[in-house]
């Protein structure tokens, strides 16, 4: 039995036994840094020193969540068992210009107890909708460790596929693959179709 | 952006570029170059100067950073020509923030408003400055101004909320929630609206003041069609019509919610709540505290008459079976669960009886049996069967469990499910026979052998679905130590989980029972070790702490607790310092309903009980680390401002409701909430407890130590002064608090402390004057001994400073309380080193008392000795003057020498004890630890597990488990664990230790400085 609602900050407060669980995509430094630099840039302009300023803001910050939720609430979904048991989140975000305005899933988490009831599979698939819906957006893409064989196939069955290869871009020493579906809008399936490459991360045009 | 970097704050861009490469790089001197040379061009321009300012604050030269701060707010204020840009505010604007000077930000911005007053980027500034500031109602005053000016909807929702947080935060009356309406209606009557958010908002507003007509009707109106999502706005019509009483239509709303998410447990509740009119669900949304979890839903037995619950119930259920039938294939849990919520309703209502609900639970084991939350699913429903049920119910589940064709998968599954069940019914353990628990808890061991095979090319980083299972022998062999006392128990739970965390080591729930177990044995490093691989960070140490801090506060590892506590106050004043920001970032993304939400969050975690242990217990550490020395003990007071912020503290909590967040579902049973642990008493025969129900019973013991700790540092300050303000009797008063004062708030801060004690100030003394022969004294110690002990300390320290006692002491009367004091500690420690028992045993539940008293009570006592010799000394500036009398020789001076002698005798009894203990022989200590788990006769004992899960792990091969699993297997050594132990608690007892050898040699000095007198 599951509440897929919007994410309070509350849930936070409840997430414990999710986000303990080994397999929780914590975010790195790295692509938190990034992701500062790219909304600063874009919506404090000239403000550039805030950055080293934030370049001290290391793990013990609470910014990286709220700032999911008050920028794409949208995006940032819990779903909630009977007693308010949090089984699992999907956190993301919309993003890019003309025909790369995507939806992200940045993270996706499900607890032990509450696997193999396809609950990812409920949280993508609203990420989806929002959008494709909402949005209109041209595709959702997300990344994933190269060596993360269940996960890939998991993404793989939801309809994404590994559209390239990001080099070394878990902190710096593990390749992230970068796996996209297509949503409605992008009716010729143009945004998935693989690069021969593999790129840097700084060539990612967002994180 | 490439024009707004030609000029920047009036200067050239290419100027001011080097200067912000420089800061990115952390090249903090180039910058400060650059600066120097861009001053020497513009040396009036504020920009020029706000930069300087902020390489200076990154420079940590913070006094001189606030003076050029202040010199470009005067020219900005004095020379109306200079450029007032939002670049140069927002400048002077971080650095004012990061000095703690918000106000001089938001008065350069209220400048430069007033002087620009059709600034629209500067008005966002001087708005952003209110929204740090948290100054709703001005706010709300520069938001209408600026949607004055440019008439935008984003302004006016800005207004809006900033009503709603005057509302809601601030105790603004409700009539405001008018003046927000009115703004909206005549905006929307011009202007209609065009984002979701400002109608949810405009809905909240009308929902706050019970206009829930209105609100249905802008909902049902054009505006509604901004709620793209159909069952969004599904569950906002339910709602409203709901709260509006109209349930047969809300009924309607909530049934088509469920056509469309038929798994949406919250909307179920609603749609039940509707069809059988209880409104209780909506009160607990009223409530405003959604954090609480509990698993027992509040509803209320039906005020229909039976016939409409007949009839009402019927329709429900037959709804719910449609969607049963409509999503079979899709199996998913929602309209089952619903179906046995119906039942459960029912039978509240006397309509269904206990056999009736085992059928649907059945049924519904049948389906979902095998899911690991079936156990969670269905507790909420066992709780209604009476206890014979319930162990029927268990009795049916075995029998249908044997029966039922499955793979192998999902038998695990079911065969997991039904110990869990076992476990949260909790009676089914302590009926059973020891023989029989032991049983179960080798069966249990057996089955996670049998299941590995299922996992053997998992990824270790996977969990494997037989984890579970360790966890539950753990709980059984815990309750089997509770019943026996035998150690050997706790000992093979031990073994148990470490073998768990070898086959894989990231299982949380393992390491979290570990650290329980480890702390009850008092072998904290260990525990500690294991905390720190669970990796609690961000906001997980608001709500995972509790399992670790209670303990560490307590125990002698210093360094340890200083790090916990740093490391969560850093994540605390990062978050409450960033949050106005993040609340502005909101405003800016026009998501408002996040705004009131991110504001009332700051507001619940700054309220945090575990918030203000640890300023309080911060502060209280570096007073115990430093209490050797009398100058340096000082010196941190003053850093602490002689303790009066936390005495004011104290006094503040009362009024405010403190929040608890841990999260108390990870805990054991045996220790349901920090502060319980039935392994301490008698046998009782619970092995399963609602924790939400002791947080309240809780909370107001919380709250009291609170208040209690938080008088502890202006005490040790006070009582200080005290003692040395007795000989002061003809001196001037040089110090800021003379002697009346001291007396007089000393006293009052007793009285508070005594009552939060539970008595008066009179009856207080009584007891602690009666401590050492009553009987009655020492059971009311029993509970809060150390406190009692502190309180006894300031007693003494204040009576130095009364008047009456000067009186005493002249008329050559021995000074009573202080011997009072001397006899408590003596009393109290000797004893508990005389029943400590040897190697590791729950009785060190003592030990962490005798560190409390030696880090506490004593040290404070060896405190205000000091302070009296200091004063007394004869030489430098302490010099006497006048004073008649000698000193040597009066009652306080022998008394004081007797003390000293006392005190230095105790702490050499602690020290020899520890001595013996740290050196004790290691292999005799680990010989102990492995007899208790070797199994040496067939009689029931401790052993058993133990000892089958030596014979699996050598039975096990490697074609079954996989290469990993095997080698794991291979690594798996009891002894090491047993060495563990064995060595866990010296490192403990070693620092310890080193805190009595301290006290120690600050008496030794004392005894050297008094020979002086």
């Amino acid at each position: 039995m599951t509440t897929i609602r919007r994410f309070c900050c509350n849930d936070l407060l409840r997430f414990a036994s999710v986000n303990l669980d080994h397999l929780t995509e914590t975010v790195s430094l790295l692509l938190l840094l990034l992701y500062f630099l790219q909304f600063y840039l874009i919506n404090n302009c000239v403000n550039q020193w805030i950055l080293s300023s934030l370049f001290e803001v290391k793990q013990f910050n609470m910014s990286f969540y709220m700032t999911y939720l008050a920028r794409w609430p949208d995006y940032f979904h819990v779903a909630e068992a009977p007693g308010n048991r949090v089984m699992g989140y999907i956190m993301g975000k919309v993003e890019g210009q003309g025909e790369s305005w995507h939806g992200h899933v940045t993270a996706v988490t499900v607890s032990p107890e509450y696997r193999r009831q396809q609950l990812a599979k409920k949280l993508m698939n609203l990420l989806e909708d929002i959008s494709d819906n909402i949005d209109k957006a041209y595709f959702v893409d997300l990344f994933v460790r190269a060596s993360n064989t269940p996960a890939i196939k998991m993404y793989e069955k939801l309809g994404y596929v590994i559209y390239r290869r990001v080099l070394r871009y878990y902190s710096g020493e593990e390749d992230g693959l970068d796996m996209r579906k297509a949503l409605s809008r992008d009716v010729e399936k143009k945004s998935i179709i693989p690069l021969k490459r593999p790129i840097t991360p700084d060539e990612l045009e967002y994180d | 952006m490439a024009s707004k970097f030609g000029l920047a704050g009036g200067i050239p861009e290419r100027r001011v570029r080097p200067i912000w490469d420089a800061i990115d790089s952390r090249q903090f001197k180039n910058a400060l170059k650059h600066s120097a040379s861009l001053l020497a061009k513009h040396p009036n321009s504020p920009y020029a100067l706000g930069l300087k300012a902020l390489i200076l604050e990154r420079m940590g030269k913070s006094d001189e950073a606030l003076s050029i701060c202040i010199n470009a707010k005067e020219l900005l204020y004095k020379n109306d020509s200079l450029l007032m840009d939002d670049l140069t505010l927002s400048t002077l604007q971080i650095v004012f923030q990061r000095l703690d000077h918000l106000e001089l930000a938001t008065s350069c911005y209220e400048h430069a408003c007033g002087k620009h007053p059709n600034n629209l980027e500067l008005m966002m500034g001087l708005f952003n400055c209110y929204v740090r500031e948290y100054s709703f109602v001005k706010q709300q005053q520069t938001a209408i101004r600026m949607y004055k000016l440019v008439g935008e909807e984003r302004f006016l929702l800005w207004a809006v909320c900033s009503i709603q947080l005057q509302v809601l935060c601030a105790n603004g009356e409700d009539k405001l929630l008018l003046l927000a309406e009115g703004l909206l209606k005549k905006h929307v009557a011009a202007h209609s609206l065009h984002e979701p958010e400002a109608l949810i908002v405009y809905i909240s507003i009308l929902e706050q003041q019970a206009k829930y007509g209105d609100a249905l009707e802008i909902l049902s109106g054009k505006l509604g069609s901004l709620l793209m999502m159909e069952v969004d706005r599904l569950r906002i019509e339910g709602r409203l019509l709901a709260r509006a009483g109209d349930y047969s239509a809300a009924v309607v709303v909530y049934q088509k919610l469920l056509k469309l998410c038929p798994d949406d447990w919250e909307g179920f509740l609603h749609y039940l709540s509707c069809v059988l009119e209880d409104d209780s669900i909506w009160c607990v949304v009223a409530d405003n505290n959604p954090i609480q979890r509990s698993k027992f839903l509040d509803c209320r037995v039906s005020h229909l008459s039976d016939e409409v619950f007949d009839c009402r119930t019927s329709d429900a259920s037959a709804f719910v079976q449609k969607l049963q039938e409509d999503n079979r294939d899709s199996l998913i849990r929602g309209p089952y669960l619903a179906g046995l919520e119906i039942k459960r309703r029912k039978h509240l209502y006397g309509k269904v009886n206990d056999d009736e609900m085992i059928e649907a639970l059945m049924q519904y084991f049948s389906i979902f049996g095998h899911l690991a939350c079936f156990t969670s699913d269905v507790e909420v429903f066992l709780q209604v069967l009476a206890p014979n049920k319930r162990t029927k119910f268990n009795e049916r589940l075995v029998k249908c469990y044997s029966s039922l064709p499955v793979d192998v998968t999902k038998m695990l599954g079911q065969s997991i499910t039904l110990f869990k069940v076992q476990d949260v019914m909790g009676n089914m353990y302590t009926t059973l026979p020891v023989s029989e628990l032991e049983d179960t808890a080798v069966r249990m061991v057996k089955l996670f052998f049998e299941s590995l095979p299922l996992f053997k090319d998992l990824d270790p980083q996977e969990s494997m679905q037989g984890e579970e299972l360790l966890s539950l022998t753990c709980n059984v062999l815990v309750q089997l130590f509770w019943r026996t006392r035998h150690l050997g128990y706790l000992v093979e739970a031990i073994m148990v989980l470490e073998f768990g965390l070898t086959i894989r080591r990231y299982v949380w729930q393992y390491k979290i029972l570990l650290v329980h177990l480890y702390s009850f044995l008092g072998a904290l490093s260990l525990a500690y070790e294991w905390y720190k691989l669970l990796d609690v960070k961000n906001i997980l140490m608001e709500t995972v702490s509790h399992h670790m801090l209670p303990q560490m506060l307590k125990s002698p590892l210093w360094v340890e607790l200083n790090n916990l506590l740093k490391d969560y106050l850093r994540f605390m004043d990062d978050y409450f310092r960033e949050s106005a920001d993040l609340t502005f970032l909101a405003y800016r993304h026009r998501n408002y309903s996040k705004v009131i939400e991110f504001v009332q969050f700051k507001e619940h975690l700054q309220r945090s009980n575990q918030y203000l242990v640890a300023r309080i217990e911060a502060a209280i550490l570096q007073l115990k680390q430093n209490a050797d020395n009398l100058e340096e003990e000082e010196l941190v007071l003053e850093s602490l401002n002689c303790g009066i912020q936390f005495a004011e503290l104290s006094n503040e909590i009362r009024p405010k409701s403190l929040t608890f967040n841990e999260d108390l579902q990870s805990r054991p049973w045996w220790t349901p909430i920090s502060g319980k642990n039935y392994l301490l008493g008698p046998f009782e025969g619970i092995s399963y407890c609602p924790k939400e129900n002791l947080t309240k019973e809780n909370e107001a013991s919380v709250r009291r130590a609170i208040e209690r700790r938080a008088l502890l540092p202006r005490m040790v300050h006070l009582s200080i002064q005290s003692a040395s303000a007795l000989l002061k009797d003809n001196m001037e008063v040089n110090g800021s608090v003379s002697d009346p004062q001291i007396y007089s708030e000393l006293k009052f801060l007793l009285e508070r402390y005594a009552k939060l004690l539970g008595c008066s100030l009179s009856d207080a003394i009584e007891v602690v004057m009666g401590g050492l022969n009553s009987q009655k004294s020492s059971e009311v110690f029993h509970s809060d001994m150390v406190d009692w002990m502190n309180f006894a300390v300031f007693l003494n320290a204040w009576k130095l400073c009364s008047n009456e006692r000067k009186q005493l002491d002249r008329d050559g009367c021995a000074p009573g309380i202080w011997r009072t004091v001397n006899s408590l500690l003596e009393k109290y420690i000797s004893e508990v080193v005389k029943s400590m028992e040897p190697l590791i045993h729950p009785s060190r539940g003592d030990l962490s008392f005798l560190v409390q008293v030696i880090s506490e009570p004593l040290a404070w006592h060896i405190l205000v000795i000091q302070s009296y010799v200091r004063s007394s000394l004869p030489s430098g500036k302490k010099k006497k003057k006048g004073g008649s009398t000698d000193h040597s020789t009066s009652p306080l001076a022998i008394v004081t020498r007797d003390t000293i002698q006392l005190l230095c005798a105790i702490l050499e009894e602690v020290t020899r004890w520890l001595g013996e203990q740290i050196k004790g022989p290691e292999d005799e200590n680990l010989e102990i630890i492995l007899s208790s788990v070797r199994k040496e006769s067939q009689v029931e004992g401790p052993g058993q597990v133990f000892q089958i899960l030596g014979t699996l792990i050598s039975s096990t091969s490697e074609m079954e488990v996989g290469v990993r699993i095997c080698e794991a297997l291979k690594s798996w050594n009891p002894v090491d664990v047993a060495r563990k132990m064995a060595t866990g608690q010296s490192l403990v007892l070693s620092e310890f230790l080193y805190i009595c050898e301290s006290r120690m040699k600050s008496l030794q000095l004392l005894k050297h400085q008094i020979a002086q007198v």
